[in-house]
């Protein structure tokens, strides 16, 4: 016997199970059918790129509030440091102030992170704390299991700290999730996140960041497990004097397809923001990269730079690099440079040449192709695991 | 134990070599014994360059005829970094710069490739550091990527810096001295000659290749040779090098057709 039953109606019959303190039913509702109205923004197939992102719906069945987990360690003193559900019961009144804030929900996979919000924690900083240790928030997601990461994050004025985000996920998983940053006036805040899920796992992710006047806010996104990583990375700057760093590395190997997006929005002038993005592919690897600089016409004095570099190890590695550039300001500074190639043959020389052998010399080049990237994670340990993480995929 | 005499010295014979076809070296002879000085000038063009990048195996160069050995062993079989490992060294005019590869990290590999196990990190370092100062070298240039915005300067000194740490049985010194101001062209003299001094290095022949006799002054060759379009024209003494600085290339062409 075969029951048909549209994805829509078995995910929405999934709703009831999540927790209606974090979000009530009517509005978790609203977010699915978001999901499924709304468009990816990506169904250009690109040169090389065929995934259908808009076909990308977790099973029904494999949706389960309690499957996935989060474990929090670091920051003490006054910060607040939770899971979702707690802050949920606890911190309402905090929580609303990032919970949905940047444009994150709106688009197609952070609204079904939003739908399916329960699995997630929660990170307050109160004014001028400054927390010197990251703040490790790491998801652990089962295989076989669909599971919607959601952190959140409030800095108050002059407020500092740095959150390394992990994700883990076994085999044939599902995560989708979002991560939202709010800061008051003079904020800093520092988001590393490392993904290292099972090699068939499907990885979606929203990341947006609001910054208050004067503050800074960092992104730092390594995608380097799953089958299929889809990462949107974006900062919404709306206050004067507020500067954003956006650093982002990838190296599908194998079959790995990975798709990041990445936006600096500058909707007020007297604003900084710095893009740099390194990306890697090898075996069948593909990638493909959207790397977004958006100035409104009265963001006079906004200062915008993006670098996108991209190394391609094998004849059937793909990278797709797509640049766009929306300048509507006369009184800007837009800086955008790209490159798209194999190793360069005279810097192999230049290495053979002193009696280092080609693989080794082509490992060291590769890996300093990354470095300007990794050297922009936060803590020598977390830089060092990169660094091992991006050598174990090198021929 | 072999009771044959091996042919020490850096024997070049009959050299020819192409780039893209084009044939750039005409037979070139020319055999720098151990702990020797050879100077190689010439015009522009010449094919000085060409002649490095041949020994040396770039993959652009293709060596048409002749042969070259390495204290008796056939260097032109080997690949490039088994020509290094083999104790052959190329100060390149142009460096590559390598982004994201640390000047400490890179010299480290170089010299185990080179030397393997001969050193531990600790007196590796200290010996750096006495070869940095030695060449006027800030210490923090350690932490830099390989190149990477460096100055013309900055990348010679780093050459020889290369040069006074991995010790090469022979060296190349590809215009070394262009380009560089009269503080930096004393510090490449100085170094050059601490290396000849040492114990490494008393056995390093150079083939120091240049178009001005400038660098001549801080290390005095044992013979100069004259290139002009892939041939070697005219070999002489020290002498040869004033004359080209009086004369010019033009008087030595004539000079080398009359004979021809």
């Amino acid at each position: 016997m075969l029951s048909v039953v549209a994805p829509s109606a078995g995910l929405a019959a999934r709703l009831a199970g999540f927790d209606p303190n974090v979000l009530d039913a009517g509005r978790r509702l609203a977010a699915l059918d978001r999901f499924f109205s709304a468009r990816s923004g990506r169904e250009k197939p690109g040169r090389f790129w065929r995934v259908d992102l808009e076909a990308q719906v977790p099973a029904a069945a494999s949706v389960d509030p309690s499957a996935g987990s989060v474990s929090i360690e670091g920051a003490a003193g006054r910060a607040v440091v939770c899971d979702l559900a707690s802050a949920a019961r606890e911190h309402a009144g905090l929580l609303s102030r990032v919970f949905g804030a940047t444009a994150a929900g709106t688009t197609k996979f952070g609204a079904l992170a939003t739908a399916f919000a329960g699995t997630g924690a929660f990170v307050y900083l109160p004014p001028d704390c400054a927390c010197d240790d990251p703040i490790v928030v790491r998801y652990a997601i089962p295989g076989g299991a669909s599971v919607f990461p959601y952190t959140l994050v409030l800095a108050e004025r002059g407020a500092r700290a740095t959150i390394v985000e992990r994700l883990e996920a076994g085999a044939e998983s599902f995560a989708c999730g979002v991560t939202e940053i709010v800061t008051e006036e003079s904020a800093g805040v520092t988001c590393a996140s490392l993904q290292t899920a099972a090699p068939d796992a499907t990885v979606l992710q929203t990341r947006a960041a609001r910054p208050g006047r004067d503050a800074r806010v960092s992104w730092a996104v390594a995608e380097l497990g799953a089958g299929l990583a889809v990462t949107d990375v974006s900062v919404e700057i709306e206050r004067p004097g507020a500067q954003a760093a956006l650093t982002a590395l990838f190296f599908p190997n194998g079959t790995q397809h990975v798709d990041v997006a990445s936006t600096m929005r500058h909707d007020v002038g007297e604003s900084a923001s710095e893009t740099i993005v390194k990306s890697a592919a090898v075996d069948r690897g593909q990638a493909r990269y959207l790397g977004n600089i958006r100035i409104a016409h009265h963001a006079q004095g906004s200062d915008a730079s993006l670098r996108d570099d991209a190394l391609l190890l094998s004849s059937r590695a793909h990278i797709d690099s797509v640049p766009a550039l929306e300048i509507a300001a006369n009184d800007v500074k837009a800086y955008h440079g790209a490159t798209v190639g194999a190793l360069d043959a005279d810097q192999i020389f230049y290495m053979e040449s002193r009696g280092i052998g080609r693989t080794q010399a082509e490992r060291m080049i590769a890996l300093g192709f990354f470095e300007p990237a990794v050297e922009r994670f936060p803590t020598e340990a977390l830089r060092e695991e990169l660094r091992r993480a991006l050598q174990s995929k090198l021929p | 134990m072999s009771t044959q005499p091996t042919a020490k010295g850096l024997r070049i014979a009959g050299l020819e070599s192409s780039v893209a076809d084009k044939p750039i070296l005409r037979g070139i002879d020319l055999t720098v014994e151990p702990g020797k000085v050879h100077a190689l000038m010439g015009p522009n063009g010449s094919g000085k360059s060409t002649l490095a990048f041949s020994l040396t195996g770039h993959p652009q160069y293709a060596v048409t005829a002749g042969s070259a050995t390495l204290d008796g062993e056939d260097v032109l079989a080997l690949s490039a970094d088994k020509r290094a490992k083999a104790g052959l060294f190329l100060s390149f005019q142009y460096p590559a710069a390598i982004p994201g590869v640390k000047v400490a990290n890179f010299l480290h590999a170089a010299r185990q490739a080179v030397r393997p196990g001969s050193l531990p990190p600790a007196k590796f370092r200290a010996l750096l550091l006495e070869k940095m100062e030695l060449l006027g070298m800030d210490p923090a240039m350690m932490g830099r990527y390989l190149n990477d915005g460096f100055s013309g300067g900055e990348k010679k000194r780093l050459e020889m810096l290369q040069l006074a740490v991995l010790a090469p049985k022979y060296a190349i010194l590809d215009e070394t001295d262009s380009g560089l101001d009269v503080d930096a062209l004393k510090a490449v003299g100085e170094s050059i000659a601490a290396l000849r001094a040492s114990e490494e290095g008393r056995d390093t022949g150079f083939l120091i290749i240049t178009h001005y006799p400038r660098i001549l002054e801080y290390v005095t060759p044992d013979v100069v040779h004259v290139m002009i379009d892939g041939r070697i024209v005219m070999t002489g003494a020290a002498e040869l090098a004033h004359r080209i600085e009086r004369e010019g290339y033009d008087r030595i062409r004539e000079a080398a057709g009359a004979i021809a």
